[in-house]
């Protein structure tokens, strides 16, 4: 039983970091993020600040945009199956739904966090040179496992599942749209998601890494209620939230394959 | 690992795939005939476990394949090579089988790795094991499949159309090593290809519009064309009037023409022993009951 997850999970993060797509985009986003970071971009936070402070800045600053890479990447992992023909192989195979996509589901976020993870670490490499202090490798780790993590885990589980009903192009130009609206778009202009507990784009834990509340988190408004004041124990909610949340399109796609399934 | 269909019925929506299908299938290799959309790859599907039957009895090794716990037990001890096989052309071929042995439940590492090995040279692709996938040909690709379907030594071999698109070279020794798999285990070969079935298998049975028209021996099948099969020389662009004719060879006097008829096609037809091919002509050319 765990050895075929730990198969799935193994062979789908080896086969998605072949994927040049990843690497080359990845690469672009983060370039043309640190080059436009502008002057309240991690670069220009003070000598004296925290490395706390530091990497929450790098990490809220990579991951404003890089979910888009990883939505979009994940969009095929599920339905390439039927596309190349390998699900008629599967089915024949005494391998259960839930334990298939539970491997996908484990292996691409392994495999797209993993980029994710290296663009901090090196951030964290920089700091440390320029700053002279080696607590900003604890602390890219801490970005990356509040902020990152849960929010890529939210993504994955409705990237992977949501091309079944819509098609791989349609959900990746719906994700984008997505994107915008239900994490950037201020909610005082448009009623949006943005600034919520529910937003993958971390708004809580970065709130709490950072010390003061960032991209709307806490700020009144349409949907209120899933906005509180921006504390630990909100950060925490927001993400046991997308870790929950994240999942539950496997789980709802599992039942229902379960049903199809012979 | 005898398999055992009774009064199987299969429907998608208002389609009949499978009508009254009554089977017995024996061990060691047994082919199954039919055109294009006979219910041949639907049949093999309910066999795999793969598709649940609509209505009747299918039992392989004891197992009953209307339930689902049946058909978990069959994909245990099933070797299935589908007929559109997709590979993951992003792995190498060693690293797909491994994965696929994985799926199997193959857990012990160094085992599998072995059997892999092991299996990898049965079908000739040692040498280009550790090259990706989307660089194999259609031949290579279908032996990957077979070798995954010799993954854990499965007791039922279901191979549906395994030879479709290949060369000639490639398709004997295709034959060649599924003719080779049999031995213990039972090996139900589903193709169109007449040829495949006369060179590899002692039973078959055919199938056409979703119902079966023959069980039995293959030499069987062949003699239900017996005093059917004639030769006859006819010139160019004038095929005998009567009868379906089988094969052509174009010659300088004419063209020598095989045919399947219940008369004589011409004043000249000399009668020839029939091959599985003229059976199975014959066996279409009688109305269906």
């Amino acid at each position: 039983m765990l050895g075929q997850l730990w198969g799935i999970c193994r062979y789908e993060f080896r086969m998605q970091l072949r994927k040049r797509s990843l690497w080359i985009s990845t690469v672009l986003l983060l370039t043309f993020a640190v080059v436009t970071q502008g002057d309240r971009g991690p670069r220009h936070v003070p000598m004296e600040a925290t490395a706390r402070e530091v990497m929450g800045n790098w990490t809220v600053l990579f991951w404003i945009m890089l979910p888009l890479v990883f939505g979009v990447v994940l969009a095929d992992r599920v339905v390439r199956d039927r596309r190349l023909g390998v699900r008629g192989l599967l089915l024949g195979l005494p391998v259960g739904e839930g334990r298939l996509l539970a491997g996908k589901y484990l292996g691409g976020i392994a495999a797209t966090g993993l980029p994710g993870l290296l663009a901090l670490l090196a951030a964290a490499g920089y700091e440390a040179v320029h700053r002279g202090t080696i607590a900003t490798f604890g602390w890219a780790l801490v970005g990356f496992l509040t902020v990152m993590l849960p929010g890529l885990a939210f993504v994955a589980g409705f990237a992977l599942v949501c091309p079944l009903l819509v098609s791989a192009p349609l959900f990746r130009v719906l994700f984008v749209g997505y994107w915008f609206w239900g994490n950037l778009t201020a909610p005082r202009f448009l009623p949006s998601l943005t600034g919520t507990l529910l937003t993958p784009v971390g708004a809580y834990p970065a709130s709490w890494l950072l010390g003061e509340p960032v991209m709307h988190a806490g700020v009144p408004g349409w949907l209120a209620m899933l906005r509180p004041e921006p504390t630990g124990a909100a950060a925490l909610g927001s993400v046991a939230l997308l870790l929950v949340i994240g999942v539950l399109p496997l789980v709802v796609t599992v039942l229902l394959r379960k049903e199809g399934r012979a | 690992m005898d398999i055992q269909i009774t009064g199987l019925h299969q429907r998608f929506g208002r389609v009949v795939a499978l009508d009254s299908v009554d089977l017995s299938i024996p061990g060691g290799m047994y082919g199954l005939l039919g055109t294009n959309g006979a219910g041949k790859t639907t049949l093999m599907r309910i066999i795999a476990g793969v598709l649940a039957p609509t209505a009747g009895q299918v039992r392989v090794g004891g197992h009953d394949l209307t339930t689902r716990k049946g058909r978990v037990a069959v994909r245990r001890r099933l070797g299935y090579l589908p007929q559109d096989l997709g590979l993951y052309p992003d792995l190498s071929a060693r690293e797909f089988l491994d994965y696929v042995g994985l799926l199997k439940g193959l857990d012990e590492t160094a085992a599998r790795r072995r059997q892999v090995g092991e299996l990898l040279e049965l079908v000739g692709l040692a040498d280009v094991a550790d090259r990706r996938l989307k660089g194999f040909s259609g031949g290579m690709r279908r032996r990957v499949g077979i070798a995954q379907a010799l993954l854990g030594d499965p007791a039922l071999l279901v191979v549906d159309e395994p030879t479709a698109g290949l060369d000639p070279e490639e398709r004997v020794r295709f034959r060649t090593l599924l003719g080779s798999l049999a031995g213990e285990r039972t090996v139900l070969l589903s193709t169109h290809i007449v040829e495949d079935v006369a060179q590899t298998c002692r039973q078959a049975a055919v199938l056409t519009a979703g119902r079966v028209r023959y069980t039995g021996p293959v030499v069987e099948l062949a003699r239900l064309a017996e005093g059917m099969t004639w030769e006859v020389n006819a010139p160019a662009g004038a095929p005998p009037p009567a009868g379906v004719v089988v094969s052509a060879i174009s010659q300088p006097s004419g063209t020598r023409y095989r045919v399947v008829s219940e008369a004589p096609p011409g004043p000249d037809a000399v009668a020839v022993a029939p091959s599985l091919e003229d059976g199975y002509v014959a066996l279409m050319r009688r109305p269906a009951r």
